[in-house]
């Protein structure tokens, strides 16, 4: 991001009204409130640049009681921890956020965060990447070995891509990619849930 | 005062002795600041030692070329090199800001020096360096990896393939590129001769008979930490084929619900036989029947880091860890809370260091009760007497607890408390935490390493410059008032080697003051405080041997010298004392003064 001097200033982070003079020096006592920004523990490259431009992170900081929002680099916990130890999903909670992964036949769980994909197709493209190519089939594909399937806030497994994708990342709590021959006898929901 | 007669007794006699006499008494001189002092003593003692030293420390790999270490010391065998300043494991340097390891493989193969030992911490490092490092030293046997990146299993393929005698892979919270590879089938049939394998950061999967054939043929296997791709039957086949001579284990294996039980029976077995382990480390994905299956051997361990056990509760931690009554390091989540600490303190009298890590980064819930507080913090230090390194993440201090921790122990050497809300003063008086911290200074006379957190003014500084006289490091967040702080730190603190602050208003006149103290240091980091790119010039103008860098926010294009205002304040700034001037590696983001 350039430095264009005045510009680079209306679009500074600060607490209050608008119209305060904005060539005025920020305070020598630094707050940290006063550099917060909206980032999220793993995307490093938005940590990286030094203000967040756009006034609608502008709105959500004002909006956020103090001690939620998000400082670069605290605390400071570093990266490779951050990534691979702490809790990014609690069981209750559902929504937006990670979800656990699961695949037959391989020992690990992945986690993976549904916010970041926009539908089914970028989905099924991230989960393919999770697990390194497997090529796993979301829609109803044929040719493929695998069935994705979620666990929904109410505790049933559906097959995924039948509900509208907005309806599917409010309600999925975690995924399962599981062996289409297995599928049939799961005891999967049926389909034709009201839209 | 008669110079001609006068004697200087020990010196001039031990001139007398061969040269290989006085190297074998240099022999048990191992640490390198005796070392560096017995080598200023006389030529000739520093010729001998030149020659002798076979460890080399480098705690700043830009502080000396390679080219002039292997001068120096020709016939080194075993090289730590440290590369990124401390602030990048929380994403405040570039990614691509420096610290390459192959300018020294290089020179170290070229300067055809017979290198048996290689550590690094933040260093970047690449799969051609790793393959150059395998072909060019017969001898090679520890090669030991910290919060390294920039590499595949690609290059820990080379490793594998090339380095026949290697005895130790050490691989510690590194980022590596998992290729999924066969890295763990390139190893010779004919390698026989491990020690030490730990390669738990990887992220793929692994070939599992590949790893346990390994095991097999290693009967000097005494460490082996696995990644989360080695299930638990795996993991019990390879604890049994080396129970006996195992010292330190790493698990870390997905458990979908509970073990089977004849699979669990098989685990409870192999531990059993696990007479010799005392160190577990590991459990990222894995529930808490497998960590209650290491009950049995708990006792003798005195090792345990369960600070990635997310998926274990806190009720099962402390019931763990009741257990181990021998424990000398405890690395864990705040998730145990303070009951687990108070369980802690009763149960593990012999612990000496203890981490407490933060389990809810995002601090999702409001009354987050399993966090810890300062009420843990003062059990500990009322129940383990030997207790002299804290590293405490927590929601809430005290003047008042920190006071008590000060007199209950006088001999911590490191000792960082980190609150997790910034500026938070005392809970319950609502002052800053000066007085407590204060206290902390004052009581511990070998105080090496400090970070300070919470509400703090000038004060603390005062406190620190006046009574941390063995103070080494320190870390400052969000703290102090004027530059008096920095300024008495800088006077007052004259072991100081390394020191870090973040967002504190402190500007060009604590930084200028004394610019021959920063010969004295490895290096100085100040970020978002008040320094201004004038400033920073008139040090590098005045300390020619300092390296002063500013790292730009604008990653894609140094300062435009037009335009570059000297009244503009410098985000980040990276200084530290060198011997080999400018480096040559620096990014475009990066603009050396």
């Amino acid at each position: 991001m350039e430095k264009d001097g005045l510009e680079l200033e209306i679009t500074e982070l600060r607490l209050g009204l608008p119209g305060r003079d904005l060539t005025e020096k920020i305070m020598k006592k630094r707050g940290f409130m006063e550099m917060i920004m909206t980032s999220s523990g793993s995307n490093s490259e938005q940590c990286e640049s030094g203000t967040v431009s756009s006034g609608v992170d502008v709105e959500k900081v004002n909006d956020m009681p103090a001690g939620k929002t998000q400082v670069v680099g605290w605390p400071p916990v570093c990266s490779y921890r951050r990534k691979n130890s702490c809790k990014e999903v609690s069981t209750t909670k559902v929504g937006l956020g990670y979800v656990k992964v699961s695949m037959d036949g391989i020992p690990y769980l992945r986690k993976m965060d549904l916010g970041s994909s926009q539908g089914y197709d970028d989905l099924a493209f991230a989960l393919d990447k999770l697990f390194h190519g497997i090529g796993v089939a979301l829609k109803d594909g044929d040719n493929c070995e695998y069935v994705t399937i979620y666990e929904d806030k109410d505790g049933d497994w559906m097959l995924a891509g039948d509900v509208p994708w907005v309806m599917f990342i409010e309600s999925c709590k975690r995924l399962r990619i599981m062996k289409r021959s297995d599928a049939t006898g799961f005891g999967l929901q049926p389909r034709g849930v009201d839209e | 005062m008669n110079r001609a007669t006068k004697l200087r007794p020990s010196t001039s006699e031990m001139n007398y002795f061969p040269d290989e006499v006085i190297e074998h008494i240099f022999d048990f001189v191992a640490s390198h600041r005796d070392r560096n002092s017995i080598s200023l003593v006389n030529k000739s003692w520093h010729k001998i030692e030149r020659y002798s030293r076979r460890q080399v420390f480098i705690g700043n790999c830009y502080a000396i070329s390679p080219e002039r270490l292997i001068r120096r010391f020709p016939c080194l065998r075993s090289l730590t090199l440290k590369g990124k300043p401390h602030f990048a494991d929380f994403n405040l340097v570039p990614h691509e800001w420096g610290g390459f390891l192959h300018p020294w493989i290089d020179a170290l193969a070229k300067g055809g020096v017979k290198l048996e030992e290689l550590r690094l911490k933040r260093m970047v490092v690449s799969d051609e360096s790793l393959e150059l490092l395998s072909r060019s030293f017969v001898g090679f046997k520890s090669l030991v990896l910290v919060s390294c990146d920039g590499f595949t299993t690609d290059g820990l393929a080379s490793i594998a393939a090339n380095c026949r005698n290697l005895r130790e892979l050490d691989l510690q919270e590194n980022e590596i590129d998992d290729h999924r590879g066969q890295w763990l089938n390139c190893f010779p049939d004919t390698c026989t001769t491990l020690v030490s394998l730990n390669f738990a950061c990887l992220k793929g999967e692994i070939n599992l008979s590949a790893l346990e054939r390994l095991v097999a043929r290693s009967p000097n296997l005494k460490s082996l930490k696995v990644n989360r791709a080695v299930p638990l039957d795996a993991l019990t086949r390879l604890m049994s084929c080396c129970a006996s001579q195992l010292v330190d284990l790493g698990v870390g294996c997905y458990e979908n619900n509970e073990p089977e039980p004849e699979s669990f029976a098989k685990l409870l077995f192999a531990i059993a036989k696990c007479t010799s382990l005392r160190s577990l480390s590991g459990f990222s994905e894995v529930g808490p029947l497998c960590l209650t299956a290491f009950i049995p051997i708990s006792a003798n361990l005195t090792s345990l880091n369960l600070s990635y056990a997310a998926e274990i509760q806190g009720n099962h931690l402390i019931k763990f860890v009741h257990f181990c009554k021998r424990l000398q390091r405890l690395w864990i989540l705040d998730s145990i809370g303070d009951k687990g600490l108070e369980v802690v303190a009763s149960s593990c009298k012999e612990l000496q260091e203890l981490r407490v890590f933060p389990s809810d980064l995002h601090d999702e819930e409001d009354n987050n009760n399993t966090a810890v507080t300062e009420v843990g913090l003062v059990a500990i230090s009322a129940g383990c007497p030997k207790l002299h390194s804290i590293l405490y993440f927590c929601k809430q201090m005290t003047n008042a607890a920190l006071i008590t921790v000060a007199k209950n122990c006088p001999n911590f050497i490191r000792f960082r408390l980190c609150i997790l809300e910034p500026n938070k003063p005392d809970h319950i008086t609502s002052q800053s935490l000066d007085e407590g911290f204060g206290a902390i200074v004052q009581a511990c006379k070998g105080l090496r390493r400090l970070s300070v957190s919470g509400l703090l003014t000038d004060k603390v500084f005062l406190y620190i410059g006046m009574y941390a006289e063995q103070l080494e490091m320190l870390s400052i967040a969000f703290a102090g008032d004027t530059d008096k702080g920095m300024l008495d730190v800088l006077n007052g603190c004259k072991k100081l080697r390394k020191l870090e602050i973040r967002d504190s208003p402190f500007g060009n006149a604590a930084l200028l003051a004394d610019v021959g103290k920063y010969e004295t240091m490895r290096s100085l980091w100040m970020s978002s405080c008040e320094v201004t790119l004038g400033g920073c010039k008139r040090l590098a103008r005045n300390a020619p041997w300092l390296n002063v860098e500013i790292i730009n926010e604008n990653e894609s294009g140094r300062m435009e010298r037009n335009e570059e205002d000297e009244r503009e304040k410098v985000d980040r700034l990276y200084l530290y004392r060198t011997v080999v001037g400018t480096r040559k590696d620096a990014p475009p983001c990066v603009t050396i003064l």
